[in-house]
């Protein structure tokens, strides 16, 4: 900053703000994981609104202004739409676990494979490439779209996209790093009805992206150990799963907390069940799904070669199963688990059948 | 497995060798139709000395980054294209309307420059201030936060209209509303940790404009990087400089090495708009005439000047001389980086400044 010449000149200094300030006398402290969103929930700043008026863009718990431009255009403004439990957690978890692909993954670890293994990962990292930037996009969206006095979920949703661009980088790098190339694209985010794009529903959104869509890649990310071909492999799966799992327990934990709190969309919620299942294994958004040629690719890495693909689908189906298990917990853990029982859903019997 | 040199090429030799042969019961018969579907195969790049970055993929078809991207679909730049994927509302496909060479290192540098407000600053060093201080530090923490909050919201706004052609760019943004999430959380933390509370929201004049700006992200870049960014830079900086502890000194040096990434970006892109498409640099002139009217006019009403008074003098006392006099002095300060980047963009300013900024150019 330049020299500031002290003129002996007294200028006028309204102070007339400081009688509009937020609640005062907060005194939040650090617990035993340092300050936390968790610890800044005190006073009013900790009450949230079922329905938010704010339309200014002002911080929760901050003095309003009689004057302030409405320039917020909200779209999410009922804490049913948008809330849940533990996002003060999942935020600062996603702090704490960012990591770099530069850096963290051993890439000196990667030697070159027979062609065909080399092919169906470059098969794989393509479709990563290309989808999970989806779970970027639309996050990014709805948080333009949401009220900063749900400033928790939001913040995660800030996070997930970050992860995304992380996802999307790993993949590209590894596809690109030994010897291979991309490959075709899938096209199974695209911008067809029911398309985690296309919903206008936030909820809705967060069923197919984050209980169906993200479900179905955690549980994969998860079976890295079995498909990578070498550490380098196996850590950046080990890493995308990580994230992954807070991704799935947004929603799951929204559509928790809606349940709970907006019994009366509950009917609307199983339709969007009955959707997300009906695609779950024969939808080309799966990787390990039916009809996905990603599924080729998977048995492949999974048995070693084209030679063993008999043997790899075997262990296919054991992902697919595993994606169906994993799937139905969650679905219980977010309070729709009657539907499995009741006939409803057809993921049981999808589950008995895979094998 | 036969070459994959042949770009564009879909190479079936893989299919034809056959794999496993004589279906097994139960397992359906592998097509193998994707195998050698590729635009470039035989691509092995290799970490640097700082690891494998995301510039160092820009080897072959992977490094051509075109001037227009027609593809609406999320194929990835170099994949080959699938006939019959449904367009998505990628509404931003042309180079010059993103684009800035920096984005690819920014976003590699954001993701090694991370950092934790709840365990990385030592928070046990904030001491009780005199609430003169506490309140313009809290009413400071308040208004930055919406300069924040402004700055995702836009960004995110315009980061799905992207295509995917320019990924760099997509990647580099989301480290940048990352940045400024974690900033309203630690400014948010600041002001509920040492005995004081948010303040009174801002009236937003140029809040608004940036939001307001869909004439495209350039435009949106223009007021928030250019005119904004600038501006809060030399904010942040001043904070740093007055911070009454090693919190606020980790915090305001923290902001100020991730907000200098954005201005990096914006500037940088900004520089791409003009240099490369025609008129740009005309657009760019009536834009910030008109911004300038708004940024002035908020510099005399916004309660960010009295707060930074009263940190630079160090209370309401000194905030009516010293302290106002070192926040005019900011402002002028704000103003000759303003013309002088303006200049750099080709798109001079000086002759036409707006008169109500041009008088902070005594201080």
């Amino acid at each position: 900053m330049s020299e500031a010449p002290v003129k002996q000149q007294e200028y006028a200094l309204d102070t007339g703000w400081m009688q509009q300030m937020g609640e005062w006398g907060m005194h939040a402290e650090p617990g035993k994981r340092g300050l936390t969103l968790n610890e800044i929930q005190i006073g009013s700043y900790g009450e949230i609104p079922e329905l938010s008026k704010n339309m200014t863009g002002r911080p929760r718990g901050a003095g309003e202004r009689a004057d302030a431009y409405r320039v917020g255009a909200y779209g999410v403004r009922a804490k049913s739409e948008i809330w849940l439990q533990n996002a003060t957690f999942l935020y600062e978890e996603a702090l704490q676990r960012q990591w770099s692909s530069a850096t963290d993954v051993p890439w000196h670890t990667i030697e070159p494979l027979p062609d065909d293994i080399e092919e169906a990962e470059c098969l794989l990292c393509t479709f990563f490439n290309e989808v999970e930037f989806v779970a970027g996009d639309v996050p990014a969206r709805w948080v333009a779209n949401t009220t900063p006095d749900f400033l928790e979920p939001r913040h995660v949703l800030i996070a997930q996209v970050m992860d995304e661009a992380r996802h999307m980088d790993v993949f590209r790098k590894r596809a690109l790093a030994n010897g291979g190339g991309l490959m075709r694209m899938s096209g199974a985010t695209s911008g067809f009805v029911g398309s985690i794009d296309l919903a206008r529903d936030f909820t809705e959104m967060s069923t197919r992206l984050h209980i169906s869509g993200e479900g179905a890649v955690l549980t994969m990310f998860r079976m890295g150990e079995l498909f990578g071909q070498n550490e380098a492999e196996k850590i950046m799966y080990r890493l995308c799963a990580q994230d992954e799992a807070r991704h799935v327990a947004f929603g799951v934990m929204h559509l928790r907390y809606l349940a709970e709190t907006a019994p009366e969309r509950r009917e609307e919620i199983e339709f969007y069940l009955d959707e997300a299942e009906a695609q779950i294994m024969a939808g080309v958004q799966n990787p390990a799904g039916t009809q996905a040629e990603t599924s080729e690719a998977l048995a492949i890495l999974l048995g070693g070669g084209k030679e063993h693909y008999d043997e790899g689908h075997k262990k296919l189906l054991v992902i697919r199963r595993r994606q169906l298990k994993e799937y139905m917990q969650r679905v219980k853990t977010a309070g729709f688990g009657a539907r499995f029982e009741n006939g409803r859903s057809t993921v049981p019997q999808q589950y008995e059948a895979a094998i | 497995m036969a070459t994959k040199a042949s770009r564009g090429m879909a190479v079936p030799a893989a299919m034809s060798e056959g794999g496993s042969g004589a279906s097994v019961e139960g397992v359906p018969v592998p097509t193998y139709e994707w195998m050698g579907l590729t635009a470039e195969w035989g691509t092995r790049v290799k970490p640097g000395e700082h690891g494998l970055r995301l510039s160092d993929l820009n080897v072959g078809i992977y490094g051509e980054v075109p001037e227009v991207w027609e593809d609406q679909t999320r194929r990835p730049r170099g994949a080959l294209p699938r006939p019959g994927v449904p367009p998505l509302p990628y509404n931003l496909r042309s180079k010059h309307q993103m684009w800035a060479d920096s984005a690819a290192n920014l976003y590699e540098e954001a993701i090694q420059r991370r950092w934790i407000p709840a365990t990385e600053v030592p928070w046990h060093t904030l001491e009780p201030l005199p609430e003169d201080i506490e309140r313009a530090v809290c009413q400071v923490c308040t208004e930055l936060s919406q300069y924040a909050n402004t700055e995702i919201e836009i960004i995110t706004y315009w980061q799905d209209q992207m295509s995917y052609g320019y990924y760099e760019v997509k990647q580099f943004l989301a480290t940048a509303t990352f940045d400024c999430a974690r900033l309203i959380e630690v400014l948010r933390k600041r002001a509920l940790a040492n005995g004081g509370g948010l303040g009174v929201e801002s009236r937003g004049l140029v809040n608004r404009m940036i939001l307001e700006s869909r004439g495209g992200w350039t435009e949106s870049a223009a007021y928030q990087y250019l005119m904004r960014g600038t501006f809060t830079m030399r904010v942040l900086s001043g904070l740093l400089n007055a911070a009454h502890n090693d919190a606020e000194r980790m915090i305001f040096a923290k902001a100020i090495e991730d907000h200098a990434r954005h201005l990096t970006y914006g500037y940088d892109h900004l520089k791409y708009a003009v240099s490369h498409q025609a008129g740009q640099a005309d657009i760019m002139q009536t834009l910030l005439s008109l911004g300038e009217v708004m940024m002035a006019a908020e510099l005399e009403e916004t309660t960010l000047r009295p707060a930074l008074a009263i940190i630079f003098g160090g209370g309401i006392q000194g905030g009516r001389t010293v302290g106002m006099e070192t926040f005019l002095h900011l402002v002028g300060d704000f103003v000759r980086d303003y013309l002088a980047l303006c200049d750099w963009l080709g798109v001079p300013r000086t002759e036409m400044l707006h008169p109500m900024l041009k008088k902070y150019l005594e201080y």
